[in-house]
């Protein structure tokens, strides 16, 4: 499965605690397109632990609003800031073992709605469902979310060519689908 | 019963089958889930997971942990269908 480009990375120094390989402290998860969505594996040591051996529930909503999060923005071009997002534990899910993430679209991806919902679930390395999630996430055009990040005008021109650049599923000639501005 | 909850009752029927590994053929839509031969909290939870993926619906903790059987089980899919459609 081929990688897909993630529009930070034209950020030299973007410190994303979920997947910038920049993060001393962060957990730099990389992504791989998957024929459902986007997908992670990943392997989550004692420094990311709650119970002795037992990954944080806390780490593992990482990992899923992560993938989807990340999933939406590659799909839309569009900056996705999360509303809402429901964790669902079925069993413990094991340090310095590991396991893989895949986010699925949901409702609104081809609308070009300001919300947009995703699913992900955490198997483990025998395909064996260990979390899953569902969320909610608002797309916002580059000009509000330039309001809400903190980037100096050089890297906000950078990563909006990025964004304008990825294939989206509702890229129109004009660049990403247009959203409601509404925040 | 309409159709409509007939399939819902087959699936959830279905998705236990697979999940807690026994013939959908023993369970009846009154069967005692936590009484079926292999079925643990975990199993039950997988369970679950796999009616709210089906029908992308969230069940409330409280239903979770309180129904008993396969009925029960799709009747709260069923209400949860509603409040979605709503």
């Amino acid at each position: 499965m081929s990688a897909p480009e993630l529009p930070w990375a034209v950020l030299a120094d973007y410190r994303c605690f979920g997947c910038s390989p920049h993060n001393p402290h962060g957990i730099g998860l990389e992504f791989d397109e998957h024929p459902e969505g986007l997908q992670t594996t990943f392997d989550l040591g004692r420094s990311y632990e709650s119970y002795p051996g037992v990954v944080h529930g806390g780490l593992l909503g990482v990992v899923c609003d992560e993938t989807m999060g990340n999933l939406i923005v590659v799909r839309t071009g569009l900056v996705a800031f999360t509303v809402s997002m429901r964790m669902r534990y079925l069993t413990p899910v094991a340090t310095g073992r590991s396991y893989t993430c895949l986010a699925r679209l949901g409702a609104g991806a081809d609308a070009g709605s300001p919300l947009i919902s995703a699913t992900a679930e955490i198997i483990d390395a025998d395909g064996v469902g260990v979390v899953t999630a569902s969320a909610t996430y608002r797309n916002v055009p580059f000009g509000t979310a330039r309001e809400r990040i903190a980037l100096t005008s050089p890297e906000a021109d950078r990563l909006h060519q990025a964004l304008s650049t990825t294939p989206a599923l509702s890229t129109t000639a004009d660049g990403p689908a247009t959203v409601e501005e509404t925040l | 019963m309409t159709t409509a909850a007939d399939g819902i009752l087959r699936q959830i029927t279905e998705i236990v089958a697979r999940e807690l590994a026994v013939p959908a053929e023993s369970l009846a839509a009154d069967t005692d889930l936590r009484a079926v031969e292999g079925a643990d909290s975990v199993r039950l939870l997988r369970v679950v997971a796999k009616v709210e993926q089906t029908w992308d619906v969230e069940l409330d903790d409280s239903d979770v942990f309180t129904v008993s059987s396969v009925a029960e089980l799709a009747a709260v899919v069923r209400e949860a269908l509603q409040v979605k459609a709503a």
